[in-house]
């Protein structure tokens, strides 16, 4: 009756998107894409990240209103206004955040704005228990949300939608919260759902997953769609070379810079998760030296963020040491790791970089609160911080029309250079860069790859974060791949390849002479 | 293969089993409490701590408390810090007070919950709506409470009262006993043995002297639960001060919810005010009447791990420690404190078992000192007595505001998108 994979090909296809497009002030976010999901299929949306994936699914989601372009669902041309429109036409999906209420209980949760199918009472509960085994999820559903792990908290999501009557399932990167087996229960739910006849939306930008679990794939890159694929005959590769694009920028010749000092030396840091339960790094030892970019490439969710937040003592760290210029860090906090000379450019200008309601001036003077020019003693210095702000704001390029107005008023880009200018000053001795160009426009970003090149030039050590491969390769002297909390593998950024890169990210093991594997990781087994 | 990477096997989550039902705990508890007081009161020589006078006037303390604690039970279930309950409180007692003396008892409660609701109206308005900080706005409406109802009574009170501070007087309830149960309770009462003329007294109490508005208010407890709990409004309310976003993103209309557990909240805090303004010891409107039970009212649901059950004891302990110190003074409250080494000792034991020896420790050095406190006096200083019950506010929020959890999203600004 039907065939190993369950797909019927005769229906009308479950969602057709035709032709989405979706714009932002100043971005395209999506520009003609096209995808068609055939009823019980699992589809995998690919896409690196800031591709337009989580923009294509609000849309079919009805969280936003596409520009250009048709929804379909079973034939039937549809438009979404809210997501209560998408759920009664079947369509449910599992956000990468979970939208969970932690103290109350799973029932609760599940039932929350769908009081009316069965109550909130006994029948409720009775359609939970019969619908939990279909999720894998094997809780009493009178227990709190709070008691269970992440998985479970998963399934949980994937009841919630299961309640409602959806068919088909969006599942936004549901493994980057996940441990390797808890994929391998995943993927085992969703077999087991797809044979029911259920229909997946699998997004993810791990590529060796894709392949496991999907029955075809269609690439982003970015607004658009650019192939589809057929997840048992391609490789990883060749997805990644999709994934990347064709045309690869070359890495730029240049003159090392590398000295022998070493500025500095991170040794079997260790940080686990608040719980305990599993290291976030794990053994990491790196070493940054004077003039050199250390460049750490990785899936995001690998670690990294919580590298950055150690070495700054954001985070307290399990076991392990730091050291900067010979001097012990381990046990400073964090105004003692900047004054003893980092410079810290944050992933998340917005959460940690800025004060976005106070003027550009004050916030020259967060973090350097007790150095010159903006502190004279135990006393703020606001004259010395001016100044200084304005010389920022020339040197930099930042394009304000002056220094008292909030930080809130400027662009992404200007923002951006204001704390790459801040970071700057006060002659630091080593650079930690976390995204510095993520989400600034082409302007910004070459501004402040020539600041970087510029201070390495001079002598200064960073560490670079970027998920923009063409980034890392461009601006670092060694490249060290993270992957599950350890550094696997160095690259070379003189021969390696987004590619070879993206693989090592994601896994699917080296692929080319550039990349060579420092350590074992082991892949989920089966 | 060298591996160092740790694969946590994948472990179903352990239901907690609760041993004990709720409801037994609660039992527990009065009977522990009740044994305490026993034994201190044989110990001292100070039967007071259990007479049926002291649970009576303990009783019409602890409504005001109980009523107030419901409302920021309410409001902060929606995710609302509700601090202007005093505020409101008094907003309640002027309601009351103006419409008591002209149409009777009922008449003041429906005043005094419509009045209570203005401020909480006000509170949502600017909370939900506009955004404004929980805390700042409460601190605002506890000030216009103060200032709206000075303004008030003197243009309405004093003509009729010739003070500007006092309402004429208020038509109080009618009350009801049992008579034949309370004159057994008695005999049992006056018999002084142990235990058994103590909960004799506790009862006679209790039965002796309700008012239809102390059934009520015991009443609105079990309803405020059943509502929050056990219907489809109520879950929604709750995911509302738990996970906003969650909640809209299931369709249920966050400031609706946040709306209508605020203006509820401010109709029990007004509620709470008539309680006073109707005490019979009272039976009028009084500038700065209310003297904090806003506050304490708070005190007593953030005791109770914001459940009506808990946050019910919380108002009896409350209540009780109020009654005691008007009832019968200095001499008794200091009592009381041979209760608390008594029950201090009881903790250490306990916290030995657990081998917890910073905590042991601690409640026997705290226990130490208000032993030597209790022989070194004879009575504590009528100035302190009547800050007794604020004084056990202090004393039980320090020590019980470790385990407890509030409703997640508690005191956050939402905005929606």
């Amino acid at each position: 009756m039907s065939s190993p994979t369950s797909v019927r090909t005769d229906d009308p296809p479950a969602v057709v998107l035709t032709g989405i497009t979706k714009r932002f002030p100043g971005v395209v976010a999506n520009s003609d894409v096209h995808l068609t999901v055939r009823r019980g299929e699992v589809h995998a949306l690919c896409g690196e990240n800031g591709a337009g994936k989580s923009t294509l699914m609000k849309i079919l989601y009805g969280m936003q209103a596409p520009d250009e372009g048709t929804i379909e669902v079973n034939g039937e041309q549809v438009r979404f206004r809210t997501p209560s429109d998408a759920i009664k036409a079947g369509i449910g999906m599992v956000h990468q955040h979970f939208m969970l209420a932690d103290n109350l209980t799973v029932q609760e949760n599940v039932v929350l704005g769908a009081e009316a199918l069965h109550g909130i009472g006994q029948k409720a509960r009775k359609r939970i228990i019969e619908l939990s085994g279909k999720t894998g999820l094997n809780v009493d559903p009178g227990v709190l949300v709070e008691q269970l792990g992440v998985a479970d908290r998963q399934r949980v999501e994937i009841l919630k939608v299961l309640y409602r009557g959806a068919k088909v399932i969006i599942l936004d990167e549901p493994t980057a919260v996940l441990v390797p087996q808890e994929v391998n229960e995943l993927f085992d739910t969703v077999r087991g759902m797809q044979e029911q006849g259920y229909t997946f939306l699998f997004i993810s930008h791990k590529l060796d997953e894709v392949r496991a679990i999907a029955d075809s794939v269609t690439v982003i890159r970015r607004g658009t769609t650019v192939g589809s694929a057929d997840p048992k005959t391609v490789s990883s590769r060749q997805l990644a070379e999709m994934m990347v694009g064709s045309e690869l920028p070359s890495p730029e010749t240049r003159e090392s810079t590398v000295t022998d000092t070493v500025v500095l030396d991170v040794k079997g840091l260790k940080l686990l998760t608040p719980d305990g339960s599993r290291p976030i790094l794990d053994d990491v030892d790196l070493v940054v030296r004077s003039g050199e970019v250390v460049g750490v490439a990785g899936v995001e969710g690998n670690g990294q963020t919580e590298l950055v937040e150690t070495i700054m003592g954001m985070r307290k760290a399990g076991s392990g040491t730091i050291t900067l210029q010979d001097k012990d860090l381990t046990k400073l906090g964090t105004l003692a790791r900047r004054e003893a000379g980092i410079g810290y450019i944050p992933e998340d200008r917005h959460r940690h970089g800025l004060l976005l309601t106070q003027p550009l001036w004050y916030n020259r003077i967060l973090g350097y609160q007790t150095r010159k020019p903006t502190a004279k003693g135990v006393w703020l210095d606001i004259d010395g911080a001016k100044q200084d702000t304005e010389r920022i704001v020339t040197d930099f390029d930042v394009r304000t029309p002056g220094i008292d107005v909030p930080a809130a008023a400027l662009s992404g880009g200007n923002q951006q250079k204001l704390v790459v200018g801040r970071e700057l000053s006060g002659e630091p001795v080593l650079l930690i860069a976390s995204h510095p160009t993520r989400g600034v426009d082409v302007g910004a970003q070459a501004l402040i790859w020539d600041e970087i090149k510029r201070a390495r030039a001079a002598g200064l050590a960073v560490l670079l974060i970027s998920a923009d491969l063409d980034e890392l390769i461009g601006l670092s002297d060694t490249i060290k791949v993270m992957l599950r909390g350890r550094l696997v593998a160095d690259a070379d950024p003189n021969t390696v390849t987004p590619e070879d890169l993206g693989s090592a990210m994601t896994g699917a093991g080296s692929t080319s002479a550039a990349v060579q594997e420092t350590a074992v990781v082991e892949e989920g087994e089966n | 293969m060298i591996t160092t990477m740790e694969e946590k096997p994948h472990v179903p989550a352990a239901p907690r089993k609760r041993k004990v039902p709720g409801w037994a705990v609660a039992m527990i508890g009065v009977a522990g409490a009740i044994a305490l007081l026993s034994i201190t009161s044989m110990q001292t020589g100070f039967p007071q701590l259990t007479s049926s006078g002291t649970t009576q006037t303990a009783v019409r303390l602890m409504l005001p408390i109980l009523l107030a604690g419901l409302g920021g039970l309410w409001a902060e279930r929606a995710g609302v810090v509700n601090i202007g309950l005093e505020g409101m409180m008094i907003m309640g007692t002027w309601g009351a007070a103006w419409a008591g003396y002209q149409w009777g008892p009922w008449a003041a409660l429906v005043a005094a919950v419509v009045f209570g609701s203005l401020g909480g109206l006000l509170h949502a308005i600017a909370t939900v709506t506009f955004g404004v900080n929980h805390i700042v706005s409460g601190v605002a409406i506890n000030l216009l409470g103060a200032g709206l109802t000075k303004y008030l009574s003197t243009l309405l009170f004093q003509p009729l009262s010739n003070n500007p501070r006092q309402s004429p007087p208020v038509q109080p309830f009618d009350t009801y006993s049992a008579a034949g149960l309370a004159d057994w309770l008695g005999e049992l009462e006056a018999g002084q043995r142990l235990f058994i003329s103590d909960v004799a007294g506790i009862l006679r109490g209790l039965v002796t002297g309700v008012s239809p508005l102390m059934l009520l208010t015991i009443l609105l407890v079990p309803l405020s639960y059943y509502l929050l709990w056990r219907t489809r409004f109520g879950l929604r309310l709750r995911s509302v001060g738990e996970n906003p976003h969650a909640a809209d993103s299931l369709g249920v209309k966050v400031y609706f919810h946040k709306y209508v557990a605020v203006i509820v909240s401010g109709g029990l805090a007004g509620l709470g005010g008539a309680a006073l303004v109707l005490n019979p010891g009272q039976l009028s409107y009084l500038e700065g009447q209310t003297g904090g039970r806003g506050f304490i009212g708070l005190a007593a649901m953030i005791f109770g791990n914001w459940r009506p059950g808990g946050l019910l004891g919380g108002a009896a302990l409350f209540g009780y420690a109020d009654g005691l110190q008007l009832r019968s003074g200095g001499e008794t409250v200091l009592a009381l404190v041979y209760g608390v080494v008594l029950l201090l000792g009881v903790i250490v034991v306990w916290q030995l078992i657990r081998r917890k020896w910073f905590s042991a420790a601690a409640a026997i050095v705290v226990a130490v000192l208000l032993y030597l406190l209790y022989i070194s006096l004879d009575e504590i200083p009528g100035e302190f007595v009547s800050y007794a019950p604020h004084m056990v506010t202090l004393a039980v929020l320090a020590v019980a505001s470790q385990r407890l959890r509030m409703p997640a999203a508690d005191g956050l600004v939402y905005r929606r998108g």
